[in-house]
């Protein structure tokens, strides 16, 4: 893993859900959550968790805002591009607009440094197939001028998920990593439960922390 | 088709689509934005109507003219954009132009929270705007119901030639779950509208006019006659609800929306200890389901009122009740989601104050 990861995606593809996992079982130092589109259901929701982990949540510079809609972003959210030795993961927020939130930091980028994942669930409409997750890919690249370089498989219909829904998922995904040459990294599910098939990347069990909290 | 995976306001806008919308008109507000934003894209794409109006009067104010000319109109907001709207939904009503609110409710009053909340059950179901009228409401618990009621709405709306509100709130419309768009509901085709005014009075022979003005009093009041005979076959035709485990229960709760699906887990939790409690699940809050009160059994000796307010659905649980039952209540506001835990509480506290 390297030392940033930012998860992009379409909104309702588990974004929040894999940056948390993801914070929580590399042990990261800092997860920013820069959603200012939707204050229903994103990350910071999961302060407690993320504090008994030792992950430092940036969210709001306005204290006691979880509730608010106002895009306000901590400064704090560009430390881990100056300071070398902190490694962080960024939620971003739904789709292009979502991604826009990344050009305030494209000076600082250093390409080696960061991977750009993009959470893809096949059970959203809007990302069901080959073409809607290229244009997707091409769309948010160009908003947040990064490359994406991982896709992860997130495909579920939440707790009416079975195997076969991931497998579909694996298959449009492979479509889309065989034309863009983007590895898939990370193949998710619910903690409840193992797939027993073979998969492209890292088998990812997810707790739901933002959905219960 | 299957399922999709979908958030409750895309869920929301995809039904309208799939009901025959013709065309939207509405202006953003937090928790619903996700609705016209879907739409934004998606009618175009069906070579439908997008328009995000300067105002919540503008929109409401498009939704009169365009149903006036015989399309099927939407617009949605929440709580306080809705209070925007009801001068236009009172002249939508009175003069019988049909169309769909969608009002995805959050915390109140004025400005209040962005929320969920249910604390407009007396603006939805009261009116808001002036006069003798009612609007037609129903207040689903989930996305597949949300989905299901939203497409027949726009039929509903065009049968009864008026306006039909769907009374969502900031859970249902943020929530994600899996939904069939394509299961059957009762769509019809766009009725031919002989009342609309298209522009084509010439062909016609006479003008068709939209008004809700009555000058003469005499008239006025045959019009709110008139009216009143389908408000009437409203509240014949249109109550539902569900009932749950009511058959043996002692203790009733009366809960709509996102408060009926806590209470559901509320009550599983009860049961498991041996306390019979049920509930009456109003889907129509207007018309308010009276019928669902009429044959409770024996065991019943309570009614308690779940809301996520502090107390608006109860004064018709009040009205309906006639003094049968003891009544109790309790609610949460300002946006505060109650947890299962503490309805669950709130009904051994009253049986701790029985004995």
């Amino acid at each position: 893993m390297k030392r940033i990861t930012i998860i992009t995606g379409h909104y309702g593809s588990g974004k929040s859900e894999i940056a948390i996992n993801l914070a929580i079982s590399h042990s990261l130092d800092m997860l920013i959550d820069l959603d200012v589109v939707n204050p229903y259901f994103r990350s910071r929701s999961a302060h407690g968790v993320l504090k008994a982990h030792g992950v430092e949540l940036i969210g709001s510079t306005l204290d006691k805002s979880s509730g608010s809609d106002l895009p306000y972003i901590s400064s704090k959210g560009r430390m881990p591009f100056v300071k070398k030795d902190v490694r962080a993961i960024y939620d971003l927020a739904g789709s292009v607009s979502g991604a826009k939130v990344m050009m305030q930091y494209n000076d600082y980028v250093d390409k080696e440094d960061y991977d750009l994942f993009l959470s893809v669930n096949v059970y959203r409409p809007e990302t069901a197939e080959k073409e809607a997750i290229m244009h997707t890919i091409a769309m948010i690249e160009g908003a947040s001028q990064m490359t994406v370089t991982g896709l992860i498989n997130n495909a579920n219909l939440m707790n009416e998920t079975k195997e076969a829904h991931l497998l579909h998922g694996q298959r449009v995904l492979k479509e889309v990593s065989e034309a863009l040459n983007i590895p898939i990294v990370y193949t998710c599910h619910d903690r409840s439960w193992t797939p027993k098939q073979a998969y492209e990347g890292e088998l990812f069990p997810l707790t739901l922390y933002v959905k219960s909290g | 088709m299957a399922k999709v995976l979908m958030k409750g306001n895309e869920a929301m806008a995809l039904a309208a689509i799939k009901g025959g919308c013709d065309a939207f008109f509405g202006y953003p507000i937090t928790p619903q934005n996700e609705l016209p934003e879907y739409l934004s894209k998606h009618m175009k794409e069906n070579g439908r109507v997008f328009v995000q109006a300067e105002s919540e009067v503008a929109a409401i104010n498009m939704v009169y003219g365009a149903g006036g000319s015989g399309a099927r109109v939407l617009t949605s907001s929440s709580s306080p954009g809705i209070a925007l709207k009801q001068e236009g939904i009172s002249y939508l009503a009175g003069s019988e132009v049909p169309c769909v609110i969608i009002n995805v409710m959050r915390g109140g009053p004025g400005l209040g929270g962005i929320q969920p909340a249910q604390s407009d059950y007396m603006q939805i179901t009261r009116g808001g705007g002036n006069g003798d009228y009612h609007t037609l409401a129903f207040a689903p618990e989930n996305l597949q119901e949300t989905v299901d009621i939203i497409k027949e709405s726009f039929t509903l709306a065009d049968e009864y030639r008026n306006p039909v509100m769907i009374a969502a709130d900031g859970l249902l419309g943020q929530m994600m779950e899996p939904v069939d768009l394509e299961r059957s509901s009762n769509v019809k085709e766009a009725p031919l509208k002989p009342w609309a005014a298209t522009g084509e009075s010439g062909k016609r022979g006479h003008r068709n006019k939209i008004v809700s003005l009555f000058l003469d009093p005499n008239d006025l009041e045959d019009h709110n006659l008139k009216l009143q005979k389908k408000y009437n076959r409203m509240i014949d035709e249109q109550q539902r609800f569900e009932m749950i485990h009511t058959e043996d229960a002692e203790i009733v709760f009366v809960a709509y929306g996102s408060m009926a699906r806590i209470a559901r887990s509320a009550i599983e939790t009860l049961r498991e200890k041996g306390i019979k409690v049920g509930m009456i699940r109003p889907i129509s809050i207007w018309p308010f389901p009276e019928k669902a009160f009429e044959n409770l059994p024996k065991s019943v000796h309570t009614l308690l009122t779940l809301e996520m307010s502090l107390g608006q659905m109860i004064e018709d649980v009040k009205i309906v009740n006639q003094g049968r039952y003891k009544l109790d209540f309790f609610g949460r506001t300002g946006g505060v989601v109650p947890e299962p835990e503490e309805i669950v509480e709130k009904v051994l506290a009253m049986k701790e104050g029985a004995n």
